[in-house]
């Protein structure tokens, strides 16, 4: 036998018990990465090379207030842009969604955003029928695959901001940008459709580069200013983070229930180990008898905690890792979610809550086991 | 003459129960040579229970000095006092107290995993002390699986593997049928005789008493007889 041996023979020796304890603390650090997940997805603003040279260029006044079309002019003229469309979200439902589709539709002039999203890759057969064709779209890979589309489908929206519905075919897809989700249109067929009304719902920029991307945003806002359209320009990635500062309540909800969870988690383990200890206080004191020091039983108590508790992240933790890498969480999500990636950071952070919770309740039993004596430690059996 | 293995002056022990000073033991003087079987009897309350902790380093004096071979107990701190019982002490305890979750080999060589012997060593040690008790062939055995008498002699075992000078049994016979505590203490007396240990053994019990080289009478902390 070594004392290894006899750590996990006491940590097992209520079995019942340990795998209880052993669950808690899992299936807490489960919810603990679940929620961490959730929480990045919401929050995590496109950080390739094409967002911080794409450039959003929206009515000063309101993201909902469209611009005239007549700026095209001016926009494209400003030094430094290297290419740009209109960009208006269309908000469609579509056909078999009854309240919400989670993929974007964006109307955009074809021939002119295959040089803003630079990433996407398309094949140029595709391209070339999706510019000739103003009633053809291109779809993003996940959502056709989510749908099971194929090039000729038709896919139908019905219009909840725009008082029009769109019937659109499918020319083609595109993959290889931050988000394969979006269905692009021809802007002509939403204008034909809505009356003509000679406005967009946004720009959408390209800069020559990124030292470029700050002072075209500027020179942007700078040409309407005082305009009857002034408009506000920023970097795709600012774009996002704007909608993200949108979340801060998401996520001083999801950080509190985090601390819950922990907490709670520290209270139970703390409990348990207690009521461990407290059950083995004769033992542990016919040990100090036969020779064992305070420091030797503060290393059992602590090595079980510890133990129990590091079980339970590799359950937790190591069980959501392996959940969500082979979970289709886009299908069951319904899109909402795209990659729900578990991180290393975020396993470090399960991993070192359960180190915590390992020391901390083991704090207690340690300290009362070396604060009593042989004698009265005998005394508890008699 | 060899000097006495265990020497006590002038023992004092007071506990403070509420607003009251109880005194345990008053002013103890004793001397206990090599192999002796001492018995220490007395009503309960009487002081027998504290000097035997005492001797065994598990308790500490108010007052005065318990050498213990040439080490005087009182003085050596938590740290080196619990190396000291390894090394110098069995215990037996009147309800056995064995680990249940280990079988009668691991809690025979539970003592032993302090001494840095090797596997092979323990294992030896192990099954020499299980052979003098005779329950060699019950060494995978839990102890719920063990009769009173047989977890007693687990214990026993438990006691000598490290080889102590000292054996201290605190009323070891207490939970035991008439046939097993004659077993017991038979094994006792043949460890003061015939391994030279020496034997402390508190008892209630005149029967048992009679297996011991010299009885001690203790009352109200004081030897009277």
């Amino acid at each position: 036998m070594t004392l290894g041996g006899f750590i996990l023979k006491n940590a097992l020796r209520n079995k019942r018990r340990a795998l209880l304890s052993v669950l808690s603390v899992g299936v807490s650090l489960f919810l603990f990465i679940t929620l961490q997940v959730a929480l990045r997805e919401l929050t995590l603003p496109p950080e390739d090379l094409g967002s911080s040279l794409r450039i959003i260029v929206r009515n000063k006044v309101s993201l909902a207030s469209p611009l005239p079309a007549r700026q095209l002019q001016v926009i494209e003229k400003i030094p430094g842009i290297a290419a740009v469309t209109p960009f208006t979200f269309f908000g469609g439902l579509y056909k078999g969604d009854e309240k919400f589709t989670s993929f974007a539709q964006f109307a955009v002039d074809p021939a002119r955003v295959k040089d803003v999203i630079v990433d996407a890759k398309m094949d140029p057969a595709e391209y070339a029928a999706w510019v000739a064709d103003r009633t053809l779209c291109i779809v993003g890979l996940d959502t056709a695959r989510r749908y099971n589309l194929k090039r000729g489908d038709r896919m139908q929206f019905t219009g909840t901001f725009y008082p029009c519905d769109l019937d659109l075919r499918i020319a083609g897809f595109y993959h290889g940008t931050a988000d394969d989700r979006t269905v692009f249109f021809h802007h002509r067929y939403l204008d034909e459709a809505s009356g003509n009304p000679g406005t967009v719902g946004c720009w959408w920029a390209l800069a020559s580069s990124a030292e470029e991307a700050a002072l075209v945003t500027a020179r942007i806002n700078e040409a309407f200013a005082n305009s009857s359209a002034e408009v506000r320009a920023e970097t795709e990635r600012a774009f996002q983070l704007g909608f993200i500062s949108m979340w801060a309540n998401i996520k001083v909800l999801i950080g509190s229930i985090c601390t819950v969870v922990v907490f709670t988690l520290l209270l139970v383990t703390v409990s348990t180990m207690s009521m461990a200890i407290r059950e083995r206080f004769r033992e542990l004191a016919v040990l100090k008898a036969l020779g064992f020091r305070r420091r030797e039983l503060l290393g059992f108590i602590l090595a079980e905690s510890f133990g129990l508790s590091m079980l339970g992240a590799i359950l937790g933790a190591g069980g959501a890792w392996l959940l969500y890498r082979n979970l289709d969480i886009q299908k069951l999500a319904n899109g909402v979610f795209l990659a729900f990636e578990v991180t290393p950071r975020m396993l470090g952070m399960a991993f070192a809550i359960a180190a915590l919770l390992g020391i901390l309740s083991a704090i207690a039993p340690a300290l009362s086991v070396a604060r009593t004596s042989v004698v009265e430690g005998l005394r508890t059996l008699d | 003459m060899a000097p006495p293995i265990v020497s006590i002056r002038d023992l004092s022990k007071l506990y403070r129960q509420g607003d009251i000073n109880v005194t345990a033991l008053n002013a103890v003087s004793l001397d206990i040579e090599l192999g002796e079987f001492i018995v220490l009897m007395g009503p309960s309350g009487s002081g027998k229970s504290t000097l035997l902790h005492i001797i065994a380093g598990i308790d500490r004096p108010t007052h005065g000095s318990c050498r213990v071979q040439d080490t005087d107990v009182a003085r050596l701190n938590e740290s080196q006092l619990a190396d000291w019982r390894n090394r110098n002490v069995g215990f037996v305890f009147q309800s056995f107290n064995l680990i249940p979750v280990l079988t009668a080999f691991e809690n025979v060589e539970l003592p032993l995993l302090l001494t840095g012997l090797k596997a092979s060593r323990r294992r030896q040690q192990v099954t020499t002390a299980l052979h003098l008790v005779g329950l060699i062939d019950r060494q995978h055995h839990l102890p719920r699986q063990l009769s009173g008498g047989q977890e007693q002699r687990v214990a026993i075992a438990r006691a000598l593997v490290t080889d102590p000078p000292l054996i201290v049994a605190d009323e070891p016979t207490g939970n035991l049928d008439a046939k097993s505590a004659t077993d017991v203490l038979e094994i006792l007396r043949s460890l003061s005789q015939q391994a030279g240990k020496t034997v402390i053994m508190v008892t209630h019990d005149p029967k048992a008493a009679a297996y011991g080289t010299r009885q001690l009478h203790l009352e109200k902390g004081e030897i009277v007889a």
